[in-house]
């Protein structure tokens, strides 16, 4: 009788929409659907629980003030339909609100309670220096300092968190020309990051952009 | 005479342009009605999509008369003031520039603006669009916040004012033509030359 597997964690991210109220006269309107970072990011969970050993648990965080304050302009509870839709592939959300929680939430020791990370996935706005959790939603065109997690901010997260062989995957627009390099430098783990911008609006996984010369790479 | 042109019009009526005579009932008719559509051969959209996917409609509140306009004085009015002016930069995060009472424009800072809720708003949400109050001076009352905003375009970190309430100043003299802050928000990568962060 052998011993019991380590189970790892699989996790997560879901950064917030952006308020229409900021968005909509735009030439680059983002956000006309509020929940491109949900949907993606179950979708990406149902194929996942497909593939992952069985022991390991998906963790699911999302960044919760941006979706408080659409909710609030669309007049929708979109917490509770988060949590729905969460439910339906036997997801519970863990909300986040600002970078320093979520490096807390990552912060891993092997424990049973802590068991270390091996994959994280990221749907979000971005940029090539920063995962941008409230882009466009507390101010226009921009985010604030303590809801972006910017390259220098990286020596926060610490690779005896993940397992030795843990991916790491960035699905915003413009990680793969610096954030997945430096992530790789300083966490220690390589990430799989887009050059270009990548496309939430036809629903599920998000693609790179059409009449760009994207790739993804690491 | 009077006989011979009734006979002469009756003649040269066809060339006169009058429609063409009606289709015999025997001729071939189609009618849209009844050709049936062509099937789809897209697969049908589930319920399931269908909800998961629908958009919302807009339910952004914002003034649509042309007549609309910001008020004289909104918020709380009161304490330390500045004065801003709106400026907008294409593809830049920010606001526009502020500055104290005595300052010159020289002197301002380029801010991205924070409303606080159920207090005060941002002046141009009174507006039909955003850039509809462009180079409209305002005095503003409120505080600089203790972290800045990131600016993607630019790459850049701007100072963050919580507005807490505004005084309409009217248009500006003049445009202020001057470039936001363009620094990079980063300096060099110091872990270039180091190990990974595995502690």
């Amino acid at each position: 009788m052998g011993l019991p597997l380590q189970a790892h964690d699989v996790v997560l991210i879901s950064g917030g929409p952006a308020l229409r109220s900021f968005e909509k006269f735009k030439k680059a309107s983002h956000d006309k659907y509020w929940g491109n970072f949900i949907d993606s990011a179950l979708t990406r969970a149902a194929e996942l629980k497909k593939e992952q050993p069985r022991e390991d648990q998906i963790v699911w965080l999302v960044f919760r003030p941006s979706y408080t304050s659409r909710s609030s302009e669309d007049q929708q509870d979109y917490l509770k339909i988060i949590e729905e839709r969460g439910a339906m592939v036997g997801l519970t959300p863990i909300y986040f609100d600002n970078k320093d929680q979520l490096f807390t939430l990552l912060r891993r020791d092997g424990s049973r309670d802590k068991p270390k990370i091996s994959r994280l996935e990221y749907f979000g706005h971005s940029n090539k220096k920063c995962w941008m959790f409230d882009y466009s939603n507390r101010v226009d065109g921009g985010a604030l300092e303590p809801l972006v997690v910017h390259v220098d901010d990286l020596e926060k997260i610490s690779g005896s968190s993940f397992t030795p062989k843990a991916e790491c995957v960035s699905y915003g627009c413009h990680s793969g020309e610096e954030f997945s390099q430096r992530w790789r430098m300083v966490v220690g783990r390589p990430m799989v990051g887009a050059v270009g911008k990548t496309d939430y609006s036809d629903g599920g996984m998000p693609k790179l952009s059409n009449g760009k010369e994207g790739s993804w790479v690491y | 005479m009077g006989l011979l042109i009734p006979i002469v019009l009756v003649l040269i009526s066809p060339s006169l342009g009058w429609a063409p005579p009606l289709p015999l009932r025997t001729s071939p008719t189609t009618s849209q009605t009844e050709t049936p559509p062509p099937a789809s051969e897209e697969e049908p959209i589930t319920a399931t999509d269908e909800e998961i996917r629908k958009p919302l409609e807009e339910k952004v509140a914002r003034a649509t008369l042309p007549a609309a306009h910001t008020p004289a004085k909104h918020g709380e009015t009161d304490g330390e003031s500045w004065v801003a002016q709106r400026t907008m930069v294409e593809d830049y995060c920010g606001w526009g520039w502020i500055k104290k009472e005595k300052e010159s424009w020289r002197q301002a800072r380029w801010i991205a603006l924070e409303g606080t809720r159920e207090v005060c708003p941002l002046p141009h949400t009174y507006l039909p669009r955003p850039e509809d109050d462009k180079n409209y001076q305002y005095r503003f009352y409120g505080s600089f916040a203790p972290y800045r905003a990131y600016e993607p375009q630019a790459d850049v970190w701007v100072d963050v004012f919580i507005l807490k309430g505004f005084m309409s100043l009217g248009p500006a003299k003049e445009e202020i033509r001057r470039s936001p802050p363009a620094q990079a928000s980063s300096g060099v990568n110091r872990f270039a030359e180091r190990g990974a962060n595995v502690r």
